[in-house]
């Protein structure tokens, strides 16, 4: 790489100061854009929502969830081979469905390692110094809270795919399953990353964020059942299917059940109407969040 | 007990946002309430028996062990993470004190916030102070002091004790719970479940409030967690070392 | 009047020793804790405040232990490094409180004593939150102060603040340490040290390297033999004109042998020089090689770890 030559600073008159020149060079050569700043940051988040490349007591949570995700996959990947069988005794998407506890509490841990220690220590502002603009940042944020959940949710169902090989259950069965598996797992992925890190950047305190994320999870998830056990109670079907709207994880699963055929294992949205409301609604929810985080990082100062 | 650690530890724990929060949680509750009596009625026969599922299910598994995380691990857990603690360590003040003191403010806030909203809502849908709605009352009342003293002593021993809590009070109650008898054993869910159903009485297993344990096991247990965290907790802040790293 | 006494204390955590076989006495007065960052002064501060038990040794106040003992805080205030305080709280609840949690008889005359004494008056109705670096650090300063201790810790007191606001925390602990009050407070900056501590401890990689009078320190320093490896281009030659010097009280030339090492053939040996008088000794070997026709390839203090507590002390 060739520097540009630099002009020598004339030793000032006698009783004045000098400023030597010591070899400093100005950088003039091509720059990484900010296209170049935002994959840092993105790849800078997804290894912190793992806690790789920092101390061990980060890594400890993140790496525990991710094996308590796994261990029921390989239970029962275990009792397929041994017991043998047509079929796996549980779905991708039923599996998916059934470890939503696991997976909100991955949430509530790590997304406030992502937002929350920025804005504590008031260096987001310091991003904003770089040619990085808010809504890259907030992309970078987003797409690495949603890789680091698609990574956690994926991995078991990788496990069970290829324990359902070893049991010599055919290959052109279990793809298909597979695919929309992995389908479900980002739709989750996407819709929860979105409620998380929108949540994290109101809670600047990492302790009070997790409490929060978990908090407005298990609340919605609580009134979803408790609507539904009211319409059920009044053989309200409508009502019983549209309770599915309120929580995050049931919109997931009822958008699976209603658009891709997903066997559904609470909610059943009522008709083609139905499909269409839940995923209006999905497609509100993740992009009210992103405005919503554009609009929280709208007001952090420059400077 | 001391008056001047309550008061900073109240505040600590009602800070704006954190006081939001632990409204949230209680309001949900009553709003599900309110709409199960205006929407399922309050039929002779049903209200009992939704009252029974609703306050089990939202309020003594979701509601109680949420608050109590909060407020517990929120009454010690920020000053030890940010080192403002040694403001009351470097007082003539024995540790026991901090901690005792702590606690029954986590438990006080635990108790406006959570057990009386539970009787509350029990009230609401049965229409009056029967059976369950004071049974679920007295049941959260315990455990929110059980999970209170576990949760503040988690704060004093680990930086991960809102993940750690979580991990105890949906993984190991509730989820592995279901699927591992055992587990249900050493669970406060089930303690306190067991005092509601002795409250009961007669009307607890045609209404499903039946606990995995007895209950002078469930009040001997209660009894032996609550005190041996708050000792522990003591002993632990008598050592605790204050690093640099947040 | 009190005395913090440290008796061969060490501490470690896991393989790393952060404070090694310390023994030291501190007074009334002024007293700084110099050493560059990491030298072990935060651990030796937080052992003194009771907050860190010594792996080995003893720490106590006036014979009374500090570890495991609450009492002891009724005669010792500490200001830590950190800043965080009760953010919510405003300046004047903040101090009221600590001096509550002192049992003082009459905590409000004590924190307005306090306050004034940092002269946060104007300013003690605002939340802390608000509060500028230096303005915390009166506060903190005024929660040490509340209950008239004998004894004052502060860790890092200088840190972030304006020369003005340095000015006034000086002008305030020379006060306190005339009052009879034993103060001891940790620094990495010489000029602070230097205008303000009475004596000085030195710790360097958790020992405990100089301890006494500022000026008699430096002078110890200054005065005592030093030792040189000099290599030159003719070392016979050298040594004969060195040992003419009256600041050389010894002079020993070392056999050379060759070594092979990453940046070529190097030799080893040269003159060991022993200097009496190091500043005129540093002054005269540039004019001698240069008389004779010598070289210098190298002049290389031999006595490495005292030489660095001295550069340390001179240089900064």
């Amino acid at each position: 790489m060739s520097a540009p030559e630099q002009p020598q600073l004339p030793p000032q008159a006698a009783g004045g100061g000098v400023i030597h020149d010591i070899g400093y060079r100005h950088y003039d050569g091509p720059r990484l854009g900010t296209r170049y700043v935002q994959r840092s940051l993105f790849v800078d988040g997804l290894r912190g929502a793992y806690g790789l490349g920092r101390s061990m007591r980060s890594k400890i949570m993140p790496l525990l969830l991710l094996a308590a995700m796994c261990l029921p996959a390989i239970v029962l990947v275990v009792v397929t081979t041994v017991v043998g069988g047509d079929d796996l005794p549980l779905g991708y998407t039923e599996y998916l469905f059934n470890v939503q506890t696991v997976v909100a509490i991955f949430l509530a841990a790590q997304a406030p390692v992502l937002v929350s220690r920025d804005l504590r220590y008031r260096v987001v502002p310091l991003y904003f110094a770089r040619p990085l603009q808010r809504p890259q940042y907030v992309q970078a944020k987003l797409a690495a809270m949603t890789t680091a959940l698609f990574v956690l949710m994926a991995l078991p169902l990788v496990i069970m795919f290829a324990g359902a090989l070893l049991a010599k259950i055919p290959f052109s069965e279990q793809a298909p399953d597979l695919a929309l598996g992995l389908l479900a797992a980002l739709l989750y992925a996407v819709v929860l990353a979105g409620v998380g890190l929108l949540i994290a950047a109101f809670t600047p305190r990492r302790g009070l964020g997790v409490a929060a994320v978990i908090a407005v999870l298990l609340v919605l998830s609580g009134a979803q059942v408790a609507v539904w056990a009211i319409a059920d109670e009044l053989g309200n079907t409508t009502l019983a299917g549209l309770s599915g709207l309120i929580s995050p994880s049931t919109l997931v699963d009822g958008v699976l059940s209603s658009v891709l055929g997903a066997s559904s294992t609470v909610v059943e949205p009522p008709g083609t109407l139905g499909a269409v409301v839940f995923v209006a609604a999905a497609v509100l929810l993740v992009v009210g969040c992103y405005l919503a985080l554009l609009a929280r990082y709208r007001r952090v100062p420059t400077s | 007990m001391n008056a001047t650690v309550a008061r900073l530890t109240s505040r600590a724990i009602l800070g704006r946002r954190r006081a939001l929060l632990l409204l949230l949680l209680p309001a949900a509750l009553l709003v599900i309430c309110v709409l199960a009596r205006v929407l399922a009625g309050a039929g002779p026969d049903g209200a009992d028996g939704l009252a029974a599922e609703l306050l089990n299910g939202f309020g003594l598994a979701v509601l109680l062990p949420l608050l109590a995380l909060i407020a517990g691990t929120g009454a010690i857990g920020p000053e030890i993470d940010d080192g403002s603690i040694v403001y009351l360590l470097a007082k003539p003040l024995r540790r026991s004190v901090i901690v005792v003191t702590k606690a029954l403010v986590a438990i006080g806030i635990v108790t406006l916030f959570g057990a009386l909203p539970v009787l509350i809502g029990g009230v609401i849908m049965t229409g009056g102070l029967g059976a369950v709605p004071v049974g679920y009352g007295v049941g959260s009342l315990l455990a929110g002091i059980a999970y209170s003293a576990v949760f503040l002593l988690l704060a004093v021993v680990s930086r991960n004790a809102v993940v750690l809590g979580l991990l105890y009070a949906l993984l190991w109650e509730s989820l592995i719970g279901q699927f591992v008898p055992g587990a249900q054993a050493l669970s406060i869910q089930q303690w306190s479940l067991a005092v509601t159903q002795s409250v009961v009485g007669a009307d607890a297993e045609r209404l499903g409030i039946a606990s995995a344990v007895g209950l002078p096991v469930a009040v001997v247990l209660l009894t032996l967690v609550t005190v041996g965290s708050v000792w522990y907790a003591s002993r632990r802040l008598r050592t605790i070392r204050l690093t640099e790293d947040a | 009047m009190s005395t913090l006494s440290l008796e061969a204390v060490s501490r470690w955590f896991g393989n790393v020793v952060a404070v090694n076989d310390v023994t030291m006495h501190i007074g009334p007065g002024v007293t700084g804790l110099l050493g560059p960052n990491g030298a072990g002064k935060s651990t030796l501060i937080h052992m003194m405040a009771g907050f860190l038990a010594p792996s080995a040794g003893t720490v106590a106040l006036d014979d009374r232990p500090v570890w495991r003992n609450e009492d002891v805080y009724r005669d010792l205030g500490l200001v830590p490094e950190r800043e965080d305080m009760y953010d919510n709280l405003s300046g004047w609840d903040f101090v009221l409180a600590n001096a509550t949690l002192h049992r003082l008889p009459d905590p409000a005359a004590a924190a307005r004593r306090a306050i004034d004494t940092v002269q946060m008056a104007d300013a003690q109705d605002r939340d802390i939150r608000t509060y500028s670096k230096g303005m915390r650090q009166r506060i903190k300063m005024a929660t040490a102060l509340v209950h008239d201790p004998a004894v004052l810790l502060l860790d890092e007191p200088f840190n972030g603040m304006d020369p003005r606001q340095r000015l006034q925390l000086m002008e305030l602990l020379d006060r306190l340490g005339g009052e009879g009050r034993t103060i001891l407070f940790s620094s990495h900056i010489l000029e602070e040290v230097e205008q303000i501590a009475g004596r000085i401890e030195v710790m360097v990689a958790g020992r405990h390297a100089a301890s006494g009078d500022f000026r008699e320190i430096r002078r110890l320093m200054t005065r005592r033999p030093h030792q040189y490896t000099i290599r030159s281009s003719d070392d016979r030659a050298l040594a004969a004109a060195v040992i003419a010097e009256p600041s050389t009280s010894s002079v020993e030339i070392v056999a050379g042998s060759e070594r092979v090492s990453a940046v070529g053939v190097e030799r080893v040996g040269g003159v060991h020089v022993q200097a009496t008088d190091f500043a005129a000794f540093i002054h005269a070997l540039p004019q001698l090689a240069a008389r004779g026709g010598i070289r210098l390839y190298e002049v290389r203090p031999a006595d490495e770890s005292l030489e660095s507590v001295f550069s340390y002390l001179v240089a900064r």
